[in-house]
C-alpha cells in the first residue's frame, strides 16, 4: 500500500466515522404522552364527595328556632346610640360591617356591569346601616361564603351576616340570630329535560351544595341516598350543572330560583322538603345589637319596606306574600 | 537488539564481494540477509502502527469537533430556543390569568387594552407551545406537560369566554367561570409550565456542559502518536546516522499542531461558554423568575379584589411573592440578584429601576389595602385598575416593560457568546482531517524511504 493510497483511505473512513457520529437524535414519530386523558376541568375547593359533619340540625329537642330576643320599646334614634353598646362600637367606627354572599342571584351578588354587590340581602344590611348611622352607605361589605359565616361572627370580622342562612338550634349555639326575615324551603334544580322530579329520584347521583350550608346536610341525609358534593359557592353548582359534573343541585328555592334565572335550561323541581328560616346571624356576645336589628325588622315588616324591597328583587318566586311574623322568646 | 547482531556501519552498504571461503561466507550471508530482511519488515510493522494511531487520533479528533460543534449548535439553536419559547409560555400564561382577574374588577365589559393583552398572552402561550412541542425531546415528563398544556389552553380560553359571556349579561355566574379558569390555570397550566422550563434548562446546562468539556481522549491519542513519532525518529538516527527524516519530521509537526489546537480551542470555547451561561442565559433566568413573579403578584392583588374580604390567601401570597422579588426590606431578592450580576451597565439599571417600581408598587399595594379592609371597596379597585398613573396597573406595567426589555438584552448577550463559541471551532473539522492527513502521508513517506533502502 503506497502512501497516498494509505491517506486517501484514512481520510474517507475518518470523514464515515465522523459523520455517522453526529446522526444520531431528533424526534421519533409518535405523539406526545398525555394528550388523551383529560381530567374534567372542576371548579376550585370542590369537595366530591363532601365532608359532611354528622348530627344535622343537631341541638336541644326544646329549641324553636325561630324564636328571638324581644327589641327594646323605644328603639334607638339614628346616630345616638346607647353608650356602651355594640352600636355604639360601630356608629364611632364609622361603618356596618357586614357579611353578604357576592354568588346569590337576587340576594347577595356582584352586579358584572357595575361591580357592585346588590340584592335582597345587601338592602336589609342597609337598612340596619341607616337605622344606625342615618345613611345606608356607612356599610363595609365582606364576601362570606356558606362555611364563613359563623367563623366570621364568631371572631368578630363581621358585625352582621345577611346571607340567605337558616336559623336552626345547631347554630343557635354558635351565634344568635335576628327574628326571621324570610321563609325558603329546599327543592332541586336539574337541567330541562332531566327525569328527576324530587330529592328521592336521585339515589347514587351527585349532588351539588355549598359546603358548610344546612343543604348539603339535608342531601346527605336524604332516605333515596344521594352522592353529595361541595362547592365553596352556589353558583358553582351552577356551572357543574352545565357541565354535566352533577344530576341535580339542591338548596332553598330562593337561591335555586336565582340559579334557574342564569340559565333558561335550568329548572327548579319538586315539593319542598325542608323548612328554612333565614335570620341575620350575629355575635353570641352582641345581643343588644339583636334586640335592635329586630327592632329595625320590626319597623321594615310594619312600614312596607320589606314589601318594597322583596317586590324590587324577588318577584321571580312570585308575588310578595306577607312578611314572616316575628316571634319572640324575651 | 538488531543492531547488536549486525553492526550499524553494514546495514545500508551492499555486501563487498570477497574470497571469503563459501561455507563461512554462506553463515555470515545467512545471518547478515536474514537481519535486513528483519529490518525491514520491522520498520513496516512500526509503520502500519503509526499509520493506526494517527487514523484513530483523527478519527476520534474529527468526531469530538463534529460532536461539540453540534452540542454548541444546540445550544445555540435548539436549547437557545426551547428555553426561550418555554419562558414565553411561562410569562404569557401568568399574563393571561393576572390580565384575566383584572379585567374582571374593572366591571362590565373589559377595557380594549386588557383585552388585548389577554389575547396576546394566549397568542404566544399557543406559539411558544408550538416550538416546544417541535423539538420533543423523548423525555416522558417534559412530553407530558406539553400534553397538560396543549389539551388545557382551549379549555382555559373557552371558560373564559363563557364568563365573559356572562358578565355582559349581568350574571353572577361569569365570576364562577372565572374562578374555576383561573384554578386550572394555577394549579394545572402554570405548574406544568414551570416545569417544562425546568426541564429545557437542565438541557440547556447539559448542552452547554458537552460542548465545554475538553477532549480528553483525543489529546491524550496525540501525545502518544508525537511520543511514538519521535521514539521512531530517535531509533532511525542511531541506526542509520541521518538525524532528520523530512516526511517523520512533519508528521510530528502535523501532530504537536492538532494536538495544540484541540487544547486551546476547548479552553477558549469553554470560557465563552461560561460566559454565556454567566452572562447570558443564568441572568435571563433570573429576570424571568422576576417577571413571573411579579405577574403572580398581580394575579394576586386582583385576585384579593375579586374576593371581597375572603381573599385573605391572595393577599399573603401577594406578600411572599413580592418577598422574593425584591426581599423583606425591598433592596434584596431576586432584582437585587439580578442587579449585583448583571453583566453590563444597562442590565444592573433596569434591575435597579425595577427593584424601584416594585417598591412603588408595594407602597400602593399597602394604601390599596388600606382602602379596601376600611370599607373603601371601589376605591380600592380603583387603586387596583384605574387609569390614574398612581393605579397599580401603570407601576406594575412600568415593571413589566422594564423586565422585559433587559430579557431582551440579555438573551441577545447569550446569543452572542453561544455563537463566538461556536466561532471557535469554525474549519477544525477540516483542520483536522488535514493533519491527521499529514501525519499519517509522513509517517509513511518516511518510513517508506528507509524501507526502500533495502529493496
Amino acid at each position: 500500500m503506497n502512501a497516498s493510497r494509505l491517506m486517501s483511505a484514512a481520510v474517507a473512513l475518518t470523514v464515515t466515522l465522523g459523520l455517522a457520529g453526529c446522526g444520531s437524535g431528533g424526534g421519533g414519530g409518535t405523539l406526545p404522552a398525555g394528550t388523551s386523558a383529560v381530567t374534567p376541568v372542576r371548579p376550585v375547593g370542590v369537595q366530591d364527595p363532601a365532608e359532611v359533619p354528622d348530627g344535622a340540625n343537631a341541638g336541644p329537642a326544646s329549641c324553636d328556632p325561630r324564636a328571638s330576643l324581644r327589641p327594646a320599646a323605644t328603639q334607638p334614634r339614628p346616630g345616638q346610640m346607647p353608650a356602651g353598646s355594640t352600636m355604639a362600637q360601630i356608629l364611632h367606627r364609622g361603618r356596618l360591617i357586614v357579611g353578604v354572599d357576592q354568588n346569590s342571584y337576587r340576594f347577595g351578588f356582584r352586579d358584572p356591569l357595575t361591580g357592585e354587590l346588590t340584592g335582597f340581602d345587601v338592602d336589609v344590611a342597609r337598612e340596619v346601616a341607616r337605622a344606625i348611622f342615618g345613611d345606608p352607605s356607612k356599610i363595609q361589605f365582606r364576601a362570606t361564603n356558606s362555611a364563613s359565616r359563623i367563623p366570621s361572627l364568631q371572631d368578630g370580622t363581621v358585625d352582621i351576616v345577611v346571607q340567605t342562612m337558616t336559623m336552626n338550634c345547631e347554630r343557635w349555639q354558635k351565634v344568635n340570630f335576628s327574628t326571621e326575615y324570610f321563609t325558603a324551603g329546599q327543592r332541586i334544580l336539574v337541567r330541562r329535560g332531566s327525569p328527576v322530579r324530587g330529592i328521592a329520584d336521585l339515589g347514587g347521583q351527585k349532588v351539588c351544595s355549598a359546603i358548610g350550608s344546612t343543604s348539603i346536610r339535608n342531601v346527605a341525609a336524604a332516605p333515596a341516598k344521594p352522592l353529595p358534593v361541595g362547592v365553596p359557592d352556589w353558583t358553582d353548582c351552577l356551572v357543574m350543572l352545565q357541565q354535566n359534573q352533577v344530576a341535580a343541585v339542591s338548596t332553598d328555592d330562593s337561591i335555586l330560583a336565582g340559579l334557574a334565572a342564569q340559565d333558561p335550561n335550568a329548572v327548579v323541581v319538586g315539593p319542598r322538603f325542608s323548612d328554612e328560616p333565614y335570620g341575620i346571624g350575629i355575635n353570641r356576645e352582641a345581643t343588644d345589637l339583636v334586640r335592635f336589628v329586630n327592632g329595625v325588622l320590626a319597623q321594615l315588616r310594619a312600614d312596607g319596606t320589606w314589601t318594597r324591597l322583596y317586590t324590587r328583587w324577588l318577584t321571580a318566586l312570585g308575588p310578595a306574600p306577607q312578611p314572616p311574623t316575628a316571634r319572640y322568646r324575651d | 537488539m538488531l543492531r547488536r547482531v549486525v553492526p550499524v556501519t553494514a546495514t545500508l552498504v551492499p555486501p563487498p564481494v570477497t574470497d571469503v571461503r563459501p561455507s563461512r561466507l554462506a553463515g555470515l550471508r545467512g545471518r547478515f540477509v536474514g537481519g535486513l530482511r528483519d529490518t525491514p519488515r520491522r520498520l513496516a510493522a512500526v509503520l502500519a502502527g503509526l499509520v493506526a494511531l494517527g487514523f484513530v487520533v483523527g478519527v476520534v479528533g474529527f468526531t469530538g469537533v463534529r460532536q461539540r460543534a453540534d452540542l454548541i449548535d444546540g445550544v445555540t439553536s435548539r436549547s437557545g430556543a426551547l428555553v426561550v419559547a418555554a419562558q414565553n409560555l411561562y410569562r404569557a400564561l401568568s399574563d393571561a390569568d393576572a390580565t384575566a382577574a383584572s379585567a374582571f374588577l374593572s366591571g362590565g365589559v373589559e377595557p380594549a387594552a386588557q383585552r388585548d393583552r389577554y389575547q396576546n398572552g394566549v397568542a404566544e402561550a399557543a406559539a411558544a407551545l408550538a416550538v416546544i412541542a417541535a423539538g420533543r425531546s423523548g423525555d416522558g415528563a417534559r412530553d407530558g406537560a406539553v400534553g397538560v398544556i396543549a389539551a388545557e389552553l382551549p379549555v382555559y380560553t373557552g371558560l373564559i369566554e363563557t364568563a365573559r359571556a356572562y358578565n355582559r349579561q349581568g350574571l353572577p355566574v361569569g365570576a364562577a367561570y372565572l374562578r374555576e379558569a383561573s384554578g386550572l390555570m394555577r394549579q394545572r397550566m402554570l405548574p406544568a409550565a414551570q416545569q417544562l422550563y425546568q426541564s429545557v434548562t437542565a438541557e440547556l446546562d447539559q448542552a452547554r456542559g458537552g460542548g465545554a468539556g475538553f477532549p480528553w481522549i483525543a489529546v491524550l491519542l496525540g501525545l502518544v502518536t508525537i511520543a511514538a513519532l519521535v521514539r521512531m525518529q530517535m531509533w532511525l538516527t542511531r541506526r542509520t546516522n541521518r538525524v532528520f527524516n523530512i516526511g517523520l519530521v512533519g508528521a510530528t509537526a502535523a501532530a504537536v499542531v492538532l494536538v495544540g489546537w484541540l487544547g486551546v480551542s476547548a479552553v477558549v470555547i469553554g470560557t465563552r461558554l461560561d460566559a454565556s451561561d454567566r452572562d447570558g442565559s443564568a441572568q435571563v433566568d433570573r429576570l424571568v423568575q422576576a417577571r413571573v413573579a411579579a405577574l403572580q403578584a398581580r394575579a394576586d392583588e386582583s385576585l384579593t379584589l375579586v374576593a371581597r374580604g375572603a381573599g385573605g390567601d391572595f393577599d399573603k401570597d401577594y406578600t411572599a411573592v413580592m418577598t422574593r422579588l425584591i426581599g423583606p426590606d425591598g433592596h434584596g431578592g431576586l432584582l437585587r440578584d439580578a442587579a449585583e450580576r448583571a453583566a453590563d451597565e444597562p442590565t444592573r439599571a433596569a434591575a435597579d429601576r425595577a427593584a424601584g417600581r416594585a417598591r412603588d408598587w408595594l407602597a400602593a399595594h399597602q394604601k390599596l389595602r388600606q382602602l379596601d379592609d376600611g370599607g373603601q371597596y371601589t376605591e380600592a379597585v380603583t387603586a387596583a385598575v384605574g387609569s390614574d398613573p398612581g393605579a397599580t396597573t401603570s407601576i406594575f406595567n412600568q415593571l413589566d416593560d422594564t423586565l422585559a426589555s433587559a430579557i431582551t438584552r440579555n438573551s441577545d448577550r447569550f446569543e452572542f457568546d453561544a455563537r463566538s463559541a461556536r466561532r471557535g471551532l469554525s474549519g477544525m473539522d477540516l483542520g483536522v482531517v488535514v493533519l491527521t492527513g499529514l501525519i499519517v502521508i509522513g509517517s509513511a513517506a518516511g518510513i517508506q524511504r528507509r524501507i526502500a533502502e533495502y529493496r
